[in-house]
């Protein structure tokens, strides 16, 4: 960037500052927006030419992002041709909730967990009522703004889902947050699917680590049941009938609370009705906001008073390329981008730790929230155990033909990609 | 419904009947009258309608396609934003923002196969660059309303099925219309019914004494509906015609 750049203004309004990323349709940089004095986020849509026009996933969120205005979800604030290319001025946001959680230096209290939680619900609450699904709800794309506000970001894969018989993809969410029925290939699924992810961020905020980290679709699945067990037939009727259905070995659900030894009760049992196999048995985002987690004490955190990580420095974050770790989750389509520089991950050191530890904490039951140090809250055992051949307890097995069958409809899927 | 209409932007956007049918002055300097005015909207909704029917998309796209051209020229002019192309253009987008994307490529081998006049040939790029003029034009909303869906559940309400096809080619031909730019969506599906109704014979009264709808709203946009029959038999390929070759002409 030269000093040119810096002083001249785009669309006469604002004043470009450094690149904060470069994502899947264009470059995000920082701007000043001259006329409010506001510091904002401007996404470059690069149009290709005689190609297919506006990138499909930036009109989706344009569509959905116009019609939804909240405090907890990001603000589109104007979207302008520049050079040919379209522009979307977003409300620029300091942190994400991903950062937030890998940070080693960062406590969250119980209050700072729950607060953290409704502000989600709340976002997601809006997008349900306007009936519109994100489908790619994980800790980052959850913002978090100067004030500690959370905002759903990314409306990308968000879709309007009124017509009851329209056929959706399946192949939504990254995989480590995508709901069972997701995994079996329903293409009828509704607000549900959501609340399943918002479960797994719920998980990660009291484990500090990402809940349940397959690597296939199938390992998913079966780090699923390994933490709730295998579903039956009674508990989740239509199971059977979903596309992709196998058959799993069956495995018994072990207590909830051996997974989450120090979350309290109604903790506990708010995540146990967000987990609910059965798509029209679990819980709404309405009735989780309404769920007595959030009025029991403590009560949340004000979102000005939430830990964030310290402010990065400018420089820092100016190159950022397309970036996905080794071990993140996988996502499908379309490929995503990754907005800033997460800070270095401390899953895997953690998870052998925690397998070495595994059978002396199981049965170790632990009292009264708050009352624990960051490093205790980490703790508390894994469900991924596949990395280090440790030896998997109660590993879910599917058979070699229905493997290879089901890796060839993954392939296949990956090739043509919707 | 999909979506609550009353917190839309659709709803928000809603237009005075008189602020629908304004001439913009490029146009007016141009000697375009208010009926030419509607005429080539008129002729671009069927133009919308036959591309569709090529490139074989929903309903539902074909009428917020229209939508959106109707909205553009309550901003823009038409000697600005040439109906021909803006036509196609809306076509595509509409296409997008309801989830059933149209090849550009597709639509300009139709536009060739539709019309051998030069005047309507636009290519790929054409089309690619008016879309972009068309998001801005729309301000960038997109999330449209349609009486489709309210007329699928008021006529089950009514036990009134059996007119569904009728009732059904009313709502389309209202698209020839503003009414989508003026009247709440379900009023205009209301409209409709009232019209059949009267047509078939079937009395409806109490049914609609029941809903909590202003009546006298709804009677207005039928008389609207009907007006526009009756005014029809009035309309020639040639005034068409005529009314876009003024467009091209220098004030």
């Amino acid at each position: 960037m030269t000093e040119m750049d810096l002083s001249k203004k785009v669309a006469d309004r604002y004043l470009k500052r450094e690149v904060l990323g470069e994502g899947t349709y264009g470059v995000v940089y920082k701007a000043i927006d001259t006329k409010t004095g506001q510091v904002v986020a401007i996404k470059k849509i690069r149009i290709g030419k005689q190609k297919e026009g506006v990138n499909f996933t930036a009109l989706r969120e344009i569509k959905l992002l116009k019609e939804i205005k909240d405090p907890n979800i990001i603000e589109l604030i104007d979207a302008f041709p520049h050079k040919g290319n379209l522009h979307l001025v977003f409300e620029f946001m300091e942190t994400d909730l991903e950062a937030v959680i890998r940070d080693r230096n960062i406590f969250l209290s119980p209050a700072d967990i729950k607060s953290y939680l409704q502000m989600t619900l709340k976002g997601l609450a809006v997008c349900h009522k306007k009936w519109v699904l994100h489908r790619d709800m994980k800790p980052n794309n959850l913002l978090i703004g100067p004030n500690g506000q959370l905002k759903l970001a990314d409306f990308g894969l968000a879709r309007i889902f009124g017509s009851p018989d329209r056929r959706f993809t399946h192949q939504v969410f990254a995989r480590w947050y995508r709901a069972p029925e997701l995994l079996f290939g329903t293409k009828q699924y509704g607000p549900a699917v959501d609340v399943w992810a918002a479960a797994c961020i719920f998980a990660e905020l009291l484990l500090r680590r990402p809940f349940l980290q397959g690597s296939s679709d199938i390992d998913q699945l079966g780090k699923i049941f390994a933490a709730f067990g295998t579903p039956t037939a009674s508990q989740w009727p239509d199971m059977v009938y979903l596309p992709d259905y196998v058959e799993y070995q069956y495995v018994p659900a072990p207590p909830l609370r051996s997974l989450f030894p120090m979350t309290s009760d109604d903790a506990l049992d708010l995540l146990a009705k967000m987990f609910t196999y059965d798509p029209k048995n679990r819980i709404s985002v309405q009735q989780a906001i309404e769920h007595r987690y959030f009025s029991s004490a403590p009560l949340p955190t004000v979102p000005d008073k939430l830990p964030r990580p310290a402010p990065k420095r400018e420089s820092v974050n100016s190159k950022t390329s397309d970036f996905n770790p080794p071990e993140g989750p996988t996502v499908l389509s379309p490929p995503r981008k990754s907005r800033r520089v997460m800070p270095e991950r401390e899953g895997f050191e953690g998870n052998a730790y925690q397998n070495d530890k595994f059978d002396d904490h199981v049965s170790e039951v632990r009292t009264g929230p708050g009352e624990h140090t960051s490093r205790n809250e980490q703790v508390p055992m894994s469900l991924d155990f596949s990395i280090f051949g440790a030896r998997p307890p109660n590993r879910p097995t599917i058979n070699s033909a229905d493997r290879t069958h089901l890796k060839r409809k993954l392939d296949l899927e990956f090739q043509h990609p919707e | 419904m999909a979506a609550n209409f009353w917190t839309s932007t659709h709803y928000k956007q809603l237009l005075d009947p008189e602020d629908a049918d304004v001439v913009h002055p490029p146009d007016r300097e141009r000697g375009i009258t208010v009926e030419d005015f509607k005429l080539i909207k008129m002729q671009m909704a069927n133009y919308i309608w036959k591309l569709a029917q090529s490139v074989k998309v929903r309903q539902r796209v074909i009428a917020t396609a229209v939508t959106y051209m109707r909205r553009v020229y309550t901003r823009k002019s038409m000697s600005e934003y040439d109906p021909r192309l803006v036509a196609p253009a809306c076509l595509y987008l509409a296409a997008k923002a309801e989830e059933s994307t149209v090849q550009a490529k597709a639509l300009a081998f139709y536009i060739r196969k539709i019309y051998s006049d030069e005047k309507y040939r636009y290519e790929v790029k054409d089309i690619l660059e008016m879309e972009m003029k068309i998001l801005e034009a729309l301000n960038y909303y997109l999330v449209v309303f349609h009486p489709y869906r309210s007329l699928t559940h008021l006529l089950q309400d009514a036990g009134m099925e059996e007119m569904t096809q009728f009732t059904w080619g009313l709502v389309n031909d209202t698209y020839k219309m503003d009414l989508i730019l003026v009247h709440p969506p379900h009023l205009i599906a209301l409209a409709c019914i009232y019209i059949a109704s009267v047509y078939k014979d079937k009395d409806t009264t109490s049914w609609f004494e029941e809903l909590r709808v202003d009546m006298n709203v709804v009677k207005n946009i039928a008389v609207e509906i009907l007006d526009f029959y009756e005014n029809r038999t009035s309309i020639s390929e040639e005034r068409v015609h005529a009314a876009l070759n003024k467009l091209a002409m220098k004030p």
